[in-house]
């Protein structure tokens, strides 16, 4: 007898406060995606652990991605101006077209690798992934758009609504899971199949003659700024553009306020370069030639022309380079193509 | 036996869910009510002067408030849910001045903290990008950069004997190179009680004249724009981290 009511007692105490256990819904399969880190990668700045990508939310961000209802016209999608043929780049396009056919006063850049980068756009005015898209969504020259209004658009679509449903466990529309849904698609998108990193790896490929020379040059020329394995020490530098009468871009000085700052702009990656043409913030050189020349001849001085460029007295020293040596950095720079990337169809609209 | 066992079973269902039971929560109401000095601010009328003898008028007045807790005499803290404590103050809408927050542990208090703008360490935690709608439709969002305008103080000045010309104050941190985010804590002095599903009020007092003089003293003549400006931001932000003032708790 004692016996039983040991049992009973159990039992009124697991059924007694049980009702509101009875409202829950096991949520639809909705499994995480892995987030492998390439072994010549560093660790990521992005923390992964707190928005870990899952399947549904890699599928709502891209979808979000592709959508056109981010922007005021319905027709500007975040990969209107980030192509994926083209390292999600704005494929020959000087600066970005916005809604209406606004123009941007800066090249689009590649989307590729993005966990690893500490903060993002040329100025460094997003601190983080997931504050990034706020950017182009509201500026009136890109995307044009409200949050709110975009909520409201989501909350029409009965597929939006399905998908952040799956996608989140507050199963909520609004603006942080629209943030994460777009950062778990961005973060999967890892380049790390370039002949460089095959080399890089050791896993068989071997530079031609011309690359290993150009290599050789790049790392005592180029590899100070377009450092490590991303070619970018994520710094924001003066490379002696002449200023653009047109947009006069005061670059990091923009977010700092610091007149130190003056036309400084974020060291991009150098991965997938062949494919991001034209170059610079504005897109005003075409080619990688131009690039080079650009550096061995070009540049022009300022107060925040960075050191690296100048002599101890003060003149410009630019980088000297022959032109055989710039056919073989170029050589070399298009061993970090990676056409496995850009034909993802992880990452294709269609 | 029997008898006993039923007064087992209905102590046991009586009880066992006590827990939830346990714990009292109250409402608080927090009124913020803007002020020029003595007197309160009436938008585009009123005009004010600042010790630097300049006269000027309010058009627009902004300011997030974010991070609430609320300190018991021990040191105890309520820290108010972060993703639900971004409050946007606008003068020009009586709603936004009076703030609710729900299910506060029921006590007596004697502080309260909170922070103007918002801390960065959230970001993107805590829900801080819930607050986007609301901050982009009062136009607290820089065009150009993720962050929000933490304070947005504007109207019109003239300076003694001189002739009218705008201002326009708009503080908020600068990437991370930057943090103006302020953390406040008042005293409630004569202590705040959260009582048992009742409602409490408290009135914080924000003095638009501190902005000019208080720990710094700022002169609109010497800068009458300031976006994203390193030098006088963060003196502006000095001065905005002691322009509140308890006016008032009531139980």
């Amino acid at each position: 007898m004692v016996k039983n009511i040991g049992y009973i007692v159990l039992i009124i105490f697991g059924v007694a406060c049980g009702s509101d256990k009875e409202d829950y819904v096991p949520i639809s399969q909705n499994p995480e995606l892995a987030f492998t880190i390439p072994s010549n990668f560093p660790e990521p700045s992005y923390n992964v652990t707190l928005n870990p990508p899952t399947e549904k939310g890699f599928e709502l961000g891209k979808k979000l991605f592709y959508d056109g209802r981010l922007s005021s016209d319905g027709v500007i999608s975040c990969g209107f101006c980030h192509i994926q043929d083209f390292a999600f780049t704005h494929h020959t396009h000087i600066v970005s077209h916005g809604v209406d056919g606004a123009l941007g006063t800066r090249n689009a850049q590649p989307l590729h690798n993005l966990a690893f980068m500490n903060e993002f756009t040329w100025d460094g005015a997003a601190i983080h992934l997931d504050l990034q898209p706020i950017i182009p969504i509201t500026a009136e020259v890109e995307m044009n758009e409200s949050f709110s209004s975009i909520l409201k658009k989501l909350e029409e679509q009965p597929e939006y609504v399905t998908l952040f449903r799956e996608a989140f466990e507050d199963q909520k529309i609004n603006s942080e899971n629209l943030l994460k849904a777009l950062s778990q698609f961005m973060i999967m998108m890892i380049s790390s199949n370039s002949k460089y990193d095959k080399i890089e790896r050791n896993e068989g490929s071997v530079f031609t003659a011309n690359e290993a020379a150009g290599f050789e040059l790049f790392t005592s020329k180029c590899a100070s700024c377009h450092a490590g394995t991303l070619f970018t020490d994520q710094s924001y530098r003066n490379n002696g553009l002449a200023i653009d009468p047109e947009y006069n871009d005061i670059g990091r000085n923009r977010v700092t306020g610091l007149t130190s700052d003056l036309y400084k702009f974020k060291v991009p990656t150098l991965r997938n370069i062949e494919l991001t043409f034209p170059y610079m913030h504005d897109g005003r050189l075409k080619t990688l030639q131009d690039v080079l020349d650009h550096y061995s001849d070009g540049m022009v001085d300022s107060e925040t022309l960075d050191p690296v460029f100048k002599n101890t007295d003060g003149t410009i020293l630019g980088i000297s380079m022959t032109e055989e040596e710039k056919q073989q950095i170029i050589s070399f720079l298009k061993t970090l193509t990676d056409d496995d990337f850009v034909n993802d169809t992880r990452f294709s609209e269609f | 036996m029997k008898k006993f066992l039923i007064l087992l079973i209905t102590l046991i269902v009586i009880t066992s869910c006590k827990d939830d039971d346990d714990a009292k929560f109250g409402a608080l109401n927090v009124d913020f009510i803007n002020k020029a000095g003595s007197d309160l601010i009436t938008l585009n009328a009123g005009f004010y002067t600042n010790m630097s003898n300049e006269t000027y008028t309010v058009s627009e007045l902004k300011y997030i408030i974010s991070n609430i807790v609320l300190i018991k005499e021990n040191g105890e803290e309520f820290i108010y849910p972060v993703a639900d404590s971004y409050f946007l103050i606008n003068e020009e809408v009586s709603s936004s001045k009076q703030i609710t927050l729900d299910d506060i542990d029921a006590g007596v208090y004697t502080k309260i903290r909170f922070g103007v703008g918002v801390d960065q360490s959230n970001y993107p935690l805590n829900g801080v990008t819930n607050f986007i709608p609301t901050a982009e439709e009062s136009g607290m969002l820089w065009s150009w950069s993720a962050g929000y305008k933490f304070v947005k103080f504007e109207g019109s000045f003239t300076p003694q004997g001189g002739t009218s010309s705008d201002f326009l104050l708009h503080i908020g941190s600068h990437g991370t190179v930057l943090d103006n985010y302020k953390e406040i804590t008042l005293d409630i002095s004569n202590t705040l009680t959260i009582g048992d599903q009742t409602t409490s009020n408290l009135s914080i007092e924000t003095d638009v004249a501190k902005i000019f003089d208080s720990t710094n003293t700022y002169s609109l003549e010497q800068k009458s724009d300031v976006q994203v400006d390193p030098v006088n931001a963060p003196i502006l932000a000095e001065n905005i981290s002691t322009m509140f003032a308890i006016n008032n708790a009531s139980n």
